[in-house]
């Protein structure tokens, strides 16, 4: 159990947040979460990067610096054994009218549709962080081959669940919103339900994994 | 007759929604959401004995006409709207008692853009993610997750009636209102020095796109742009500034995270200004020091504490015990 390398960068955002950069976000926020600092109001997380935004009547940037440096001191080694993220399956229908853009994916990866689904279901993703609108997940993980550029002018609305890559990522529009990624799929899960105890169902860290079901790819929805 | 605590909406205003002091679930992307005017939300509350974050009306540009079912006590805080109490002169900053059966009516403000009505016991309004306030976008909180509409009913939280006192909000205490504004900014590690020569010091105009998620510029400066920027977690009153270079003020309902440069963000003392602005107002950005902008919040937090206090003390109303439908002191 050492420490892990507190390399890490300060920048002041206004005079209430405080980003932190390191490659140990993710076990910074769980530290943070488990133990928060004096007067941090929130801790929002983004890729190799946390936010603090604290109430400057309690606290001030550079006492929260000195704080989140003794905690990164304090942060043990991630361990293998400990495993404390879950996998969310996402049951999607590739391709047909819920995913128009699979064929020009498939193609500009190389591949033809089926292959190119599989390419993608055996990647193992990961929440990175959620923001755009409640519920998205920027989901990281893609190869290089499996990375799209984004579309040159947005769509004005993309279907709740659609199922889109877009440069480094993958992501499910958990609501009918405007968006700019290529959409492959969709999918019944819901990941905005406000009925639910937990209306989100995925945090950052958690990792992902596409399931293609109900059909083969071309087929749509039923 | 009294009837049930209810409030009947009979015209809507222009946008009327429930706000209160708002949501800490960024993580979840999640927009912060609440009154876009906190100061005049907490001095509104405090007036009618409520906690500083108990829900109410937040009105904008156009008021709504509201009848009342039964006695309430209640105070309008914020721009200079025109208000009515069955046809006679209703007074802003006071606390107000209304019989049932009345019926307020809040018309327009010549300055500023929104103003906030408390009822005491605060609106009884189930919460998303601990906030009753209303996310439009997202079509969640508050009623339904929308403006209000003609026909619907806010009920309010019971709270032993009482009489209203003669106190009044001193005018140094309002969120100052009028179309030339100066914002206090500090910078961050995106402002250039040909983007704070740009930016800073300089009036801009504010557009027609005013909302409650942010104020459009119309100005437009040399903004740089990297299509390979990563998204990142937005904070209250950043000045992002979009590829045509017209600088947009972030207001609670802004999204959690933009992949824009975000050259300026505007100091906590002067959030709520932003909340005021309206389509034509003039805005100058002016550089501080953390240690200014340090001290123009303490000074601001002084102040209102002060007066929240002393309306404590005078009401009577504390020993009471702790209102409903309230959660913390202050935010």
């Amino acid at each position: 159990m050492s420490g892990v390398d507190v390399e890490a960068s300060f920048t002041w955002l206004g005079d209430s947040a405080l980003v932190v950069g390191t490659p140990h976000a993710r076990a910074l926020l769980d530290e943070l979460r488990a133990r928060p600092l004096p007067g941090v109001q929130e801790v929002v997380p983004a890729l190799h990067l946390l936010t603090l935004l604290f109430d400057p009547l309690q606290s001030d940037g550079a006492t929260l610096e000195a704080g989140v440096r003794a905690r990164l001191l304090a942060l043990r080694q991630p361990d293998p054994a400990d495993g404390a993220a879950r996998t969310l399956v996402v049951p999607v229908r590739f391709g047909g009218p819920g995913g128009p853009d699979l064929g020009w994916c498939a193609a500009r990866a190389g591949l033809d549709a089926a292959a190119f689904v599989q390419a993608l279901c055996r990647t193992p993703l990961e929440v990175a962080f959620l923001g755009f609108t409640p519920g998205f997940a920027f989901l990281t993980g893609l190869p290089p081959e499996l990375r799209m550029p984004r579309l040159d002018a947005p769509r004005e609305r993309v279907p709740a669940g659609s199922v889109a890559l877009g440069g480094p990522w993958a992501g499910v529009y958990p609501r009918g919103t405007p968006g700019g990624w290529r959409i492959v799929g969709v999918t019944d899960l819901n990941l905005f339900d406000l009925s639910r105890p937990e209306p989100v169902p995925w945090r950052a860290g958690d990792r992902v994994r596409l399931e293609a079901v109900a059909g083969r790819p071309g087929q749509g929805r039923p | 007759m009294s009837g049930a605590p209810l409030i009947e909406v009979s015209r809507p205003g222009l946008q009327t929604t429930v706000q209160d002091a708002g949501r800490q679930v960024r993580a979840l992307g999640v927009p912060a959401g609440g009154a876009a005017d906190p100061v005049t939300r907490r001095l509104a509350n405090a007036l009618v004995g409520n906690r500083a974050g108990a829900a109410g009306l937040e009105v904008t540009l156009g008021g709504p006409t509201l009848l009342f079912h039964a006695p309430a006590l209640v105070s309008l805080c914020g721009a200079p709207f025109v208000a009515e109490l069955d046809g006679a002169p209703f007074p802003l900053w006071r606390a107000v008692a209304v019989g049932a059966g009345q019926t307020l009516r809040v018309g327009g403000t010549p300055v500023g853009a929104r103003a906030f009505l408390a009822v005491r016991g605060g609106l009884d309004l189930p919460e998303v993610f601990g906030s009753r306030s209303t996310d439009l976008r997202g079509a969640f909180g508050g009623l339904e997750g929308r403006a209000l509409r003609t026909g619907d009913r806010l009920r309010y939280g019971a709270a032993p009636p009482v009489t209203p006192r003669q106190a009044f909000i001193a005018p140094a205490l309002h969120t100052p209102l009028g179309p030339e504004q100066t914002l206090r900014v500090t910078g961050t590690s995106d402002l250039t020095a040909g983007l704070g020569a740009a930016l800073l010091e300089r009036p801009f105009t504010v557009g027609a796109q005013v909302d409650r998620m942010g104020a459009r510029l119309q100005e437009a400066v040399a903004a740089p742009h990297d299509p390979a920027r990563a998204s990142v977690p937005n904070v209250p009153g950043m000045v992002q500034l979009p590829p045509d270079g017209r600088p947009i003020l972030l207001l609670p309902d802004a999204g959690t995270h933009g992949g824009y440069p975000t050259p300026l963000v505007v100091i906590r003392a002067d959030l709520p200004r932003l909340g005021q602005l309206r389509p034509g107002d003039r805005v100058t950005f002016r550089p501080v020091p953390l240690a200014e902008a340090r001290a123009a919040l303490w000074a601001q937090e002084r102040a209102l504490r002060q007066a929240e206090s002393a309306l404590r003390a005078w009401s009577g109303w504390a020993g009471g015990g702790p209102l409903p439908y309230a959660r913390g002191d202050a935010d």
